[in-house]
This record gives C-alpha cells, sequence and structure tokens, in this order.
C-alpha cells in the first residue's frame, strides 16, 4: 500500500500507534535486515574460520574423520619449513607487484575515461570489459598467446624485431612472476578503474573551473583537487586488492601451477599442496591461520597510517 | 603566434597558440587511450580468433592475425561435450549468488545504516577481515560441513559457498550506500503515517537501486567466473560450471586450444552487453558510496 493511498484510507492513526510502539516492531525489523545477512556471514564466512583456527591444533588427515591433539605442532613445522618461508616472499611479491601496477594503471586509465571525447559510451563499455571476462579464460588465453612455440606474443614480437627466438614467458625461471603479475593485472585493474572513475565523476566540474578560473595549471588542478578527492578510494582499493591478490589462487593454479620449479609457488599454492597432496588438513589450518594473523597485523598497520581520518570532499 | 623565432622544441612548444596545444595534448591522451584500448581489447579478439581457426592450422607458425578460412570446427567439437550442461549450472549459479547476495546486502546494508545497533561501526569494519582468509583454504572446512548437511556436490550448496566471496564486500558497499541516502525522506513518511517496513521498501529501496545494481554487477562478475570454490566443491562433472569444463579441454599430451577458446567465447560474450547497457549503474552505485 503506498503512502498516499494509506493516509487516504484513514489508516494514518494505526500507523503511528505502531510508531510508538516501536522497541517491539524495531527487534522484528533488526530480524528482517541485518539478521540475514549476519546468518549468511556467519555460517560461510566464520565458521569455516572457526573450524581452520581449531583445526591448526590437531592432526587431521583428509580421510580419517578423527581429530588428533597436537598442539602447537603443525604451527612448528610450519614455521620451519623453508618453502612455507619462500611461497610467503613469493606472496609478497606477487601481491605489491600486482597492486603497484593495478593502482597505477587503473588511476590513469580512470583518468583518461574521465575526459570528454568521441564515442565515450562505447570506449568506456571496452574497458570496463576486462573485469567481467573470467579468471579461468583469462589464464587460458593468456597460456595460449603466451605459448612457447605457437604463441602470437612471440610471434608478434619477433616480427617487430624486439625479441630473437621464441620466449617461454610462463616457462622461465626468470620471467615467470612477472608474466603472471602482468596477467592477472589485465583483469584486476578495472577495479580499480571502475571505483576510481566512479569517484572521479562525483567531483563537480565547478571545482575545476573556478581553480581554472584563479590560475590554477593542469598540474595543480591535479594535486589539489583531484588526488585529495581520490584518498578516500585509493585507501580502501589498495587495502582490498592487496588482500585478494595476497590470497589469489585460480590464475596462479591454471598459469603454473606453482612452477617452473616454484618460481611461483605463493604461500595459497603452498597451503593448496599441503591440504590436497600431503593430505595434512591441520597443518594446511595452521598455514592459513598464519596467513590470516599476517594479514589482520598487515591491515591494522595500514589502517593505523593511511587511513584518511576525515575524507577530503572539496564541494 | 609572438615574435621570436622558436630555437628549441619547447619555444615552439610554447609559442603555439593555447588552442593548437589544448589539440596536441588531447590527441597525445587519446593516442595513450588507444593503446590501452587495444591492450584490453587484442585478448579478446585473439580467442575470438582462434575459436574460428581450423584446428589443425591452429600450430603453424606464424599465424596469419586474421582467421584465413575461418570454420565453426571448434563450436561444433565443442557441443559435443557437456558444455551446454556447464553452462545451464553457470547460469543458475551465477544466478543464485546474485539474487541471495544482492538481497542479503540490501537488507543487511540498510540496517546498519539505519538501526541502532550497539558496535554495528565495529562489525561493518570487521566484515571485511572476511576477506583476509584465504578462499582456498574456506573451502576444505566448506568440503566438510556441506558433505556432513548434505549439500555438497549441488548448486545451492556451491552456491552459498561462494557467496562468502562477495558478501562482506557486497555488506560494506550498501551499508555505504544507504548513508547517502538521505533519512530525512524516510522520516517525513513516517511522520505522515508509514511503517517502517514502507519507508524501506517504498522511499529508501528505490533509491537505493544504483548500490544494488553495483552490487549485482560485483558479485556476477566473480560468479560468472569463479574457480576455486566450486572446483573443491563440485566433484561431479555433472554438475561443473562452465569455467571447470574449460580445464576438461587440456589432455595429458595436447591442449584442445579451438575448443577452450570456443567455450570461452561462448561463456564471455554474452556478459559484454550487460556491461555496455548498466555501465553508467556500474559507476553511478560505487560513485555514491564515497568510499
Amino acid at each position: 500500500m503506498s503512502i498516499r493511498e494509506s493516509i487516504a484510507s484513514g489508516k494514518l492513526h494505526g500507523y503511528r500507534r505502531g510508531l510508538f510502539e516501536s522497541l517491539s516492531k524495531r527487534w522484528v525489523f533488526v530480524a528482517l535486515t541485518v539478521v540475514p545477512a549476519l546468518a549468511v556471514f556467519v555460517f560461510v564466512n566464520l565458521f569455516p574460520m572457526m573450524w581452520a583456527f581449531a583445526a591448526a591444533f590437531f592432526e587431521v588427515g583428509a580421510f580419517q574423520p578423527t581429530w588428533q591433539w597436537t598442539g602447537l605442532e603443525n604451527f612448528r613445522i610450519v614455521l620451519n619449513d623453508s618453502r612455507f618461508w619462500d611461497s610467503l616472499r613469493r606472496s609478497i611479491i606477487f601481491a605489491v607487484g600486482s597492486v603497484v601496477l593495478q593502482v597505477i594503471a587503473g588511476t590513469a586509465l580512470a583518468l583518461l575515461l574521465n575526459r570528454s571525447f568521441s564515442f565515450k559510451r562505447a570506449v568506456r563499455a571496452i574497458a570496463l570489459l576486462p573485469y567481467i571476462v573470467p579468471t579461468a579464460v583469462l589464464s587460458f588465453v593468456a597460456l595460449w598467446m603466451g605459448n612457447a612455440r605457437y604463441g602470437i606474443i612471440n610471434q608478434l614480437l619477433t616480427q617487430a624485431g624486439l625479441i630473437q627466438e621464441f620466449v617461454a614467458w610462463y616457462g622461465s625461471l626468470n620471467l615467470a612472476m612477472p608474466s603472471v603479475i602482468v596477467t592477472s593485472s589485465w583483469k584486476f585493474t578495472i577495479f580499480v578503474t571502475i571505483i576510481v572513475l566512479a569517484r572521479l565523476q562525483s567531483i563537480p566540474p565547478s571545482i575545476y573551473e573556478a581553480a581554472t578560473i584563479s590560475g590554477a595549471s593542469k598540474i595543480d588542478r591535479f594535486v589539489d583537487i583531484t588526488l585529495p578527492n581520490l584518498k578516500g578510494v585509493l585507501f580502501i582499493v589498495v587495502l582490498l586488492r592487496g588482500v585478494w591478490m595476497f590470497n589469489k589462487y585460480d590464475i596462479i593454479y591454471i598459469l603454473t601451477n606453482g612452477g617452473p620449479v616454484n618460481r611461483t609457488t605463493i604461500a595459497s599454492i603452498y597451503a593448496y599442496r599441503t591440504a590436497f597432496s600431503d593430505f595434512n588438513l591441520g597443518r594446511a589450518a595452521a598455514v592459513s591461520t598464519l596467513l590470516f594473523i599476517l594479514l589482520i597485523g598487515a591491515a591494522l598497520v595500514y589502517f593505523h597510517y593511511f587511513e584518511p581520518s576525515q575524507e577530503v570532499r572539496v564541494e | 603566434m609572438s615574435g621570436s623565432t622558436p630555437n628549441t622544441p619547447m619555444d615552439f612548444w610554447y609559442n603555439l597558440p593555447y588552442e593548437s596545444r589544448q589539440k596536441v595534448y588531447n590527441w597525445m591522451l587519446n593516442l595513450i587511450l588507444s593503446i590501452g584500448l587495444v591492450i584490453v581489447l587484442f585478448p579478446i579478439y585473439w580467442m575470438l580468433a582462434t575459436s574460428f581457426i581450423p584446428p589443425t592450422e591452429l600450430f603453424s607458425v606464424p599465424n596469419p592475425l586474421v582467421p584465413t578460412n575461418p570454420t565453426l570446427e571448434s563450436y561444433i567439437a565443442v557441443l559435443d561435450t557437456d558444455v551446454l550442461l556447464w553452462y545451464r549450472n553457470t547460469v543458475i549459479f551465477a544466478g543464485g549468488v546474485v539474487t541471495l547476495t544482492t538481497v542479503a546486502a540490501t537488507l543487511g546494508g540498510y540496517g546498519l545504516a539505519r538501526l541502532d545497533i550497539p558496535y554495528k561501526k565495529t562489525f561493518a569494519r570487521v566484515i571485511l577481515f572476511g576477506y583476509m582468509f584465504p578462499p582456498i583454504l574456506l573451502s576444505i572446512p566448506m568440503f566438510i560441513f556441506w558433505r556432513q548437511i548434505g549439500i555438497i556436490n549441488s548448486l545451492p550448496g556451491v552456491i552459498l559457498a561462494q557467496t562468502a566471496t562477495t558478501l562482506p564486500f557486497s555488506l560494506w558497499l550498501m551499508w555505504q550506500f544507504f548513508q547517502t541516502v538521505p533519512y530525512s525522506y524516510e522520516e517525513s513518511s513516517r511522520v505522515i503515517g508509514c511503517s517502517r517496513f514502507q519507508a524501506f521498501y517504498e522511499i529508501a529501496l528505490p533509491l537505493a537501486k544504483p548500490g544494488m545494481i553495483a552490487v549485482a554487477i560485483f558479485s556476477f562478475a566473480i560468479a560468472w567466473g569463479a574457480y576455486t570454490i566450486p572446483s573443491i566443491l563440485l566433484t561431479n562433472s555433472s554438475n561443473w560450471v562452465l569455467t571447470l569444463g574449460l580445464y576438461s579441454f587440456t589432455q595429458a599430451e595436447s591442449v584442445l586450444w579451438g575448443q577452450i577458446m570456443a567455450a570461452s567465447t561462448m561463456l564471455v560474450l554474452p556478459t559484454f552487453a550487460f556491461v555496455y547497457y548498466l555501465q553508467k549503474y556500474i559507476l553511478r552505485g560505487f560513485q555514491a558510496t564515497r568510499i
């Protein structure tokens, strides 16, 4: 029933009484709104996490249902495993490399798209496409394009004279990690672009006009208007992308499966192998608990030093 | 142009009239943008082209940039597999994740923004910490729980599981979004006699449409391309989504590139129409969130 109808039909008093009795209604409303989201969150995020925290202290095989208490043994083994530390180092390289590339390229692309040019609607749509290309599709296309014997990238680069012989982009020791970073950034840069572009559009043009009239150069306008407005979005984008790239699994699994010679075995691949190749779920849980603690710590430091106290809104 | 003769390129540049300089500047930026667009488009184009190259010609180097004798061979070969079944599964899966995420995030975001709940700010922040746990490890306990309650290897089960990767950000986004919808509209509707629910349903919800569409697109992009969680929870190939099916075209000795690209094209192309028509909502949805 619409507002106008309810007023017309004289139900006004009933509803106002309902308003005064809001305490009882309030809890119904809480149950209707917050509780479903909370229930799903608890069930699919919190429960599995709690399970993993608990399992980290047990010997849990993949096939036997009984848990054997081992205390801190899992953590001790993982922390003494040099492969864990190597994979952690690679995760950090992968995450930092990807985030830097994505934030710079994504912001640049957003700035380029935020101007006026012909075919704006179509060009913008094209630029946003990579974000909905499934990661598995991207990985296979990249594998095919970067193929060491038949890849189109090798063909084009040889024809252009940039390389002498075909390169195994995902198979050579030194190129594998950069190739994986660039490949994943092709897609995830667009997440940065979408959010930054959205923010750029909400900056009123009148501010730029006023600045121009007062004699501000292009660079002045960028530094004093655009950047402060982007501070808030960049803060959250760096956080989310950093966490997501750190925990990325599927793209590396398909592109290199951790190879060549473990050069792209990041921590999530290491954890996967601990669980599904060694069938040691307890130790895998310990790995993920350690990664979780590490990320929480990094996030808290990040919040402490970089969270914009109050987002600058020049309006 | 001013009188002095240009000696260096910089002098020449600054002697040009403002309009010409602006034009050159704009063209340079357009050039950079076009390079960016080529980088974006080329992999998509090459996927499309490969799917039409006859499989026997794939390994003759160099490949022509435009397929010389295009054929539908790869598509026909792909249709012989379970690809349509996987496609159907993908559609149901993505639809389920989008619906569950959007409904839960919209209701939850409204509740968090409008109701006085103790510690809600802490809660809204802690939600993002749900992302700190690697999804691949989230799927192990899920596998065990899901098996116990009997929703392993089923689409509803995997829909619920995938929501773990979409809900936290979506909930946080809607919470932010509802803060930008003026509460005074709802208050005045309450004053003239609306119930709380009516104020939500008839006032706040329509105003929150751009945010809901942004959430729907975000969760669609994740669900349509999901790989990690389905790969653990869907062990039976008749329940696979198409991203898992792609892997079946890689065999021990050879990879059927033509078929992979044909199936990928089928998976990717329909979604491009969405982006074109919904791009203004994508931007508007993220815009009002003030993040």
